[in-house]
Formats: C-alpha cells, structure tokens, sequence
C-alpha cells in the first residue's frame, strides 16, 4: 500500500469498499447508453416522423457496424473508469488506526488519517428499504477533541465494521500482538 | 464482357439518409472519427491503467482488469473496423 506505511506493529484488520450494489447502480446509465442502438431501431417504428432514420440502425451495413463498435468502446471504457474508481475508493482498518482513501477522480485523491485511541464515537446509519434488505449503510466515526469526523458512506454491513471498530478502540486491544 | 475497375464504399450511407445529405462524404468524417475516438480511448486507458499500477499494484485485481479491459476494447475495434468482434461475436448483431 503505498499511501501510508504501516507502523511497527500494524496490520491491516480489514478494507472495506462500497457495496457492489451501489457500484452496479453507478453502472445503470453505461447499461442504458449500451442497449440505446438496439432499442432504437424498434422505439423509431412508434414514431412515423423519425422512422425514416431507422435504416441507419440496420447493422448488416459498415458504416452502421463502426458506429456501433466505436460507440460501444466509448461506453465499456467508460464503465471501465467507474470500475477503476470503485476499486481504488476504499476504507482501511488497522489495529491503530482508520484510513480513508477517496478516489473522487484521475488524480484527484485524497487520503487521510485517524487514529483509534482518539475516536469517541462511532455511529451507524441504514435507512431505507434496498439498504435495509441489502445491509447498505453510513458510518460516522468522530475524534475527541478535534471536529475530525471520518464518514464512510454505502458500506457493507455497517454494524459488523463499527463493532470491529470498536474492539480495536478499546484500551486492551492496542497492545501490539493482541489483535 | 471488359473487366471493371471494384468501386468500394464501405462507409457509404443508407439510401434514406443519403439523400438527406447531399454531398457529404462519410468516408472523410470517419476517418477523423477514428483518430478521435482512438485518441480519447488511448489517453483515458493511459491514465486508468496508471492508477490502477500507482495504487493498486498489489491487488490481484489490477492485472486482470486491465487484461480485461484491453481484450474487449480489442473485439469491440475489431467489430467497429472488420464486423467480426471474435469472442463478443454471440453479443453483437
């Protein structure tokens, strides 16, 4: 891991990334923009004033098969950046701390730091069906003292990482070897 | 019966639009279609592949991904230029 070395001592308890529900969700308008060449050919049919634009659909001509090639490369590298933004986007807990590391864009990343012993509060968020029925939530961890405030959003079963959290929070889980 | 020179247009128009754009010439519009979409296709894999061997070089993740994404791209340039996408051939019309 390159962002931050580990400390003597330190592993890495668990990473945690959006749930892959969130992610396929992300994928819905590259699926939408996939089907568009073939679902319009039929929707054109329906409407007489633009049904003369349909033969440009028919996919036995080249012009209408490189259009379709090169509009579906654009679409499926699209999806592909989204995939490699999901990936990179993750949450890291070790026995000493929390890091968060935030792909928002291409070079555009952020990452950043809590350590355990100054957390104070850990809370969990589910609301709604899909996230109820899935075990999608929010995680709002806050520091003492300082107005740090570490939220992970759409994570995996919430309640599992903030227990998880809160092991290794307690004073006689930071020793080193007792995790 | 004298032999005749072969008259290809691959790019040509249906029928229907060409008569809607006279004197437009598919083949020229194309060719800069390509050079852009490849040009797009290649900076923003550059810079995607970049990321995943910066950050996520130890994930076993990084490599197929990559793989992956560098194989379908291949069928689906293969689709757009020839009409033959090799293992995507079930998928595409």
């Amino acid at each position: 891991m390159k962002e931050f070395e580990l400390e003597p001592g330190e592993h890495v308890v668990k990473q945690v990334r959006k749930h892959w529900f969130l992610f396929l969700t992300g994928l819905l308008p590259y699926a939408i923009l996939a089907t568009l060449p073939f679902l319009l050919p039929k929707i054109l049919v329906f409407a007489p004033p633009l049904a003369r634009f349909a033969p440009f659909f028919d996919y036995q001509t080249p012009l209408a098969r490189l259009a379709l090639g090169l509009w579906l490369i654009l679409i499926w590298t699209g999806a592909w950046g989204s995939f490699t933004r999901y990936f990179l986007n993750m949450w890291v807990l070790t026995n000493e701390r929390i890091a968060t590391i935030k792909q928002r864009s291409f070079f555009n990343r952020e990452v950043s730091s809590l350590l355990l012993p100054r957390v104070q509060d850990v809370t969990t968020n589910v609301s709604g069906v899909v996230p109820s029925l899935l075990g999608i939530g929010d995680i709002k961890v806050q520091s003492a003292g300082a107005d740090i405030e570490f939220t992970m959003r759409g994570i995996p079963r919430p309640e599992q990482m903030r227990d998880l959290i809160l092991k290794y929070v307690s004073p006689d889980d930071q020793k080193p070897g007792n995790a | 019966m004298t032999d005749q020179p072969l008259q290809l247009q691959p790019f040509s128009l249906p029928p229907a639009l060409s008569s809607l754009l006279p004197g437009f010439s598919a083949g020229a519009v194309v060719v800069w279609i390509l050079y852009a979409v490849f040009a797009f296709w290649t900076v923003y894999t550059l810079i995607a592949i970049y990321h995943w061997l910066k950050y996520s070089h130890t994930s076993w993740v990084a490599f197929p991904a990559i793989g992956a994404h560098l194989l379908v791209s291949l069928a689906l340039a293969s689709y757009a230029l020839s009409g033959h996408a090799a293992f995507l051939d079930v998928y595409l019309p």
